[in-house]
């Protein structure tokens, strides 16, 4: 087993398999793409990525894209050997995970997507922020926050132990508190203050922003 | 097992689900929603949804929501019965589905959702369709249909063999 990831250090995509290796402590080469056409030649759409996009995933012969599909590959291989569990091998325990990290892409990511767009890609590419998308972006992740917030009474987890589910919401987390001034959407609600607190604290997620 | 699914035929996420209950040949009884306010009741975002949103699934006191997880559970669950594969057992095959399936949610369904809405639900409300935000979806479509048209060479499935991937993209 030999596993090389090609991403782009700092997205959050890339960070997304790069949290999950460390979680499941896999040794791993990390290939850093540096410019943007080495991802667009023929030899690269052809064997790595149609769309031209990263991460990408080599294990030994095994290529494999789309950062949560390789996520997924490593939980299915790995997550044995690593003594964790991120899916549970309970049908409907796997199914209740299925359901929250859906709420993950279809109600967390595209609020707090925009909000980063604005405050760190934007600005790190000398774009002005549109601060109009920005407050957009946050009163609905306020409303999604109330749901969380009643979802997590009385967990410490989505699904009561920690799992996959959990584990997605990390990255965008860690984009608010690191380069915006809002993580206060987190910190004034106590139950959601407590999960993101317990995701920001694994050795896994230290690991990976260290 | 007894399988209601709650939901509203002409959507997307409910067809999403029938036709994976379909697939695997199992019989469910379709409680259909013809009222918004009954998905936002305390009971319902109690014990159904917490967002208010359909479809939900009850198999016998199992409940879930969230279309593509009920799909998932129901492949999980009944494909071996059924005899289909829909998520190969293999690791290596199933990972590569799961690929295709973040395919379908990342490139395919926003722009085709974004003509959806305005050529079918905007018209259908009585509202005025926006050609621009269509003219540009259907741009962006066709790239993405151009980069599919090359996977699909000598395929008749995005994987090879029909998966869950492809029934995804069927609505």
């Amino acid at each position: 087993m030999a596993i090389k990831l090609i991403g782009f250090p700092q997205s959050p995509n890339t960070l997304r398999v790069v949290l999950t290796l460390n979680e499941l402590g896999l040794p791993f080469e990390l290939e850093p793409v540096t410019d943007i056409k080495t991802i667009k030649t023929e030899d690269f759409l052809a064997n790595k990525h149609p769309f031209g996009k990263v991460p990408v995933l080599c294990d030994d012969d095994f290529v494999i894209h789309e950062s949560r599909a390789i996520c997924r590959y490593l939980i299915s291989k790995y997550q044995k050997d690593a003594n964790i569990v991120l899916i549970p091998d309970d049908l409907n325990k796997a199914s209740i995970v299925e359901q929250y990290i859906s709420y993950e892409i279809s109600y967390y990511d595209p609020p707090l997507s925009k909000i980063l767009y604005q405050e760190v890609f934007n600005k790190r590419n000398g774009r002005p922020v549109d601060e109009a998308v920005v407050k957009q972006g946050l009163e609905e992740i306020e409303k999604v926050l109330d749901i969380y917030e009643k979802v997590l009474e009385g967990k410490d987890y989505l699904s009561g132990e920690y799992s996959f589910a959990d584990h997605l919401h990390t990255v965008r987390a860690q984009g608010i508190y690191a380069a915006t001034a809002y993580s206060d959407i987190f910190e004034k609600r106590p139950n959601v203050k407590r999960w993101i607190t317990n995701l920001r604290n694994r050795d896994a997620c230290k690991k990976t922003y260290a | 097992m007894a399988i209601k699914l709650i939901g509203f035929a002409q959507t997307l996420h409910t067809r999403r689900v029938i036709l994976t209950l379909n697939e695997l040949g199992l019989s469910y009884e379709l409680e259909a929603i013809t009222e918004v306010q009954t998905t936002k009741t305390e009971e319902f975002l109690a014990n159904k949804h917490p967002f208010g949103k359909i479809p939900v699934l009850c198999d016998g006191d199992f409940i879930i929501n969230e279309s593509r997880a009920i799909c998932r559970y129901l492949v999980s669950k009944y494909q071996e019965d059924a005899k289909t594969v829909l998520i190969p057992n293999d690791i290596n095959k199933a990972s590569l589905v799961e690929q295709y399936i973040s395919y379908e949610l990342s490139y395919f369904d926003p722009p085709l959702t974004k003509i959806l809405i305005q050529e079918v639900f905007n018209k259908r409300r009585g509202e005025a369709t926006d050609q621009a935000v269509v003219k540009q979806a259907c741009e962006e479509i066709e790239k993405v249909l151009d980069v599919y048209e090359k996977i699909l060479v000598r395929k008749d499935y995005l994987n090879g063999e029909y998966s869950l991937a492809d029934l995804f993209h069927i609505p």
